[in-house]
């Protein structure tokens, strides 16, 4: 019976490791961790939606903050950025051009690009959930 | 994107986010595929109505 008891314990550490890696993979790709608990149209939905804001995002030329700013809207703007996974890491290819806030589009564009990450992180929680069994 | 630019006007840049933002919304807590677009279309029209009202509300300022 002794034998026993680091059981729930071990059980434990197998069940967290899974919500995490969820985590993990709906944060690089957009909807990835969705799709891999099987929510298809959730996968979808968060993939078009994440997207959909930093392309346009980048067509608009807005500007990417980087790390390592003084700045504080600038390190804001950065977590914020950085929530949209592998598009952030993207952004020199997608937007070669580099941003250019002397229009109005340029600033749209900033704001759009910073929304898909928040966007991302609301879908990285929700991934999350499901796979701890909080969420439906 | 590399070579594509676009310049939309302030109420078109409007549009494009809320249906985005809408989406992701919609996708969020609901089961059933008409719930989600029921869901997704309130919230478009939502974001709008509100946009277009607190405009409408700051446009004495901006004279």
């Amino acid at each position: 019976m002794a034998a026993e008891a680091p059981l729930p314990e071990t059980r434990t550490k197998q069940n967290s490791a899974g919500p995490a890696l969820i985590a993990i993979a709906a944060w690089i790709v957009p909807g990835l961790g969705h799709l891999l608990l099987r929510r298809w149209t959730r996968a979808l939905g968060f993939f078009l939606s994440v997207g959909g804001l930093v392309v346009t995002g980048y067509a608009l030329r807005g500007e990417v903050f980087l790390g390592g700013s003084n700045d504080p809207f600038g390190a804001l703007g950065f977590i914020a950025d950085l929530g949209s996974g592998a598009f952030y890491f993207l952004a020199r290819v997608l937007e070669s051009a580099g941003p250019d806030l002397s229009r109005a589009s340029g600033d749209y564009g900033t704001r759009l690009i910073a929304a898909a990450g928040i966007v991302n992180l609301l879908g990285v929680l929700d991934a999350y959930g499901i796979a701890r069994g909080r969420r439906g | 994107m590399p070579g594509i630019r676009i310049q939309p006007s302030h109420f078109g840049a409007m549009m494009i986010f809320a249906l985005l933002v809408s989406m992701a919304f919609a996708s969020i807590g609901h089961r059933s595929f008409a719930t989600r677009l029921r869901y997704a279309a309130v919230a478009f029209l939502l974001f709008l109505i509100i946009g277009v009202g607190i405009a409408w509300l700051m446009f004495p300022l901006s004279r």
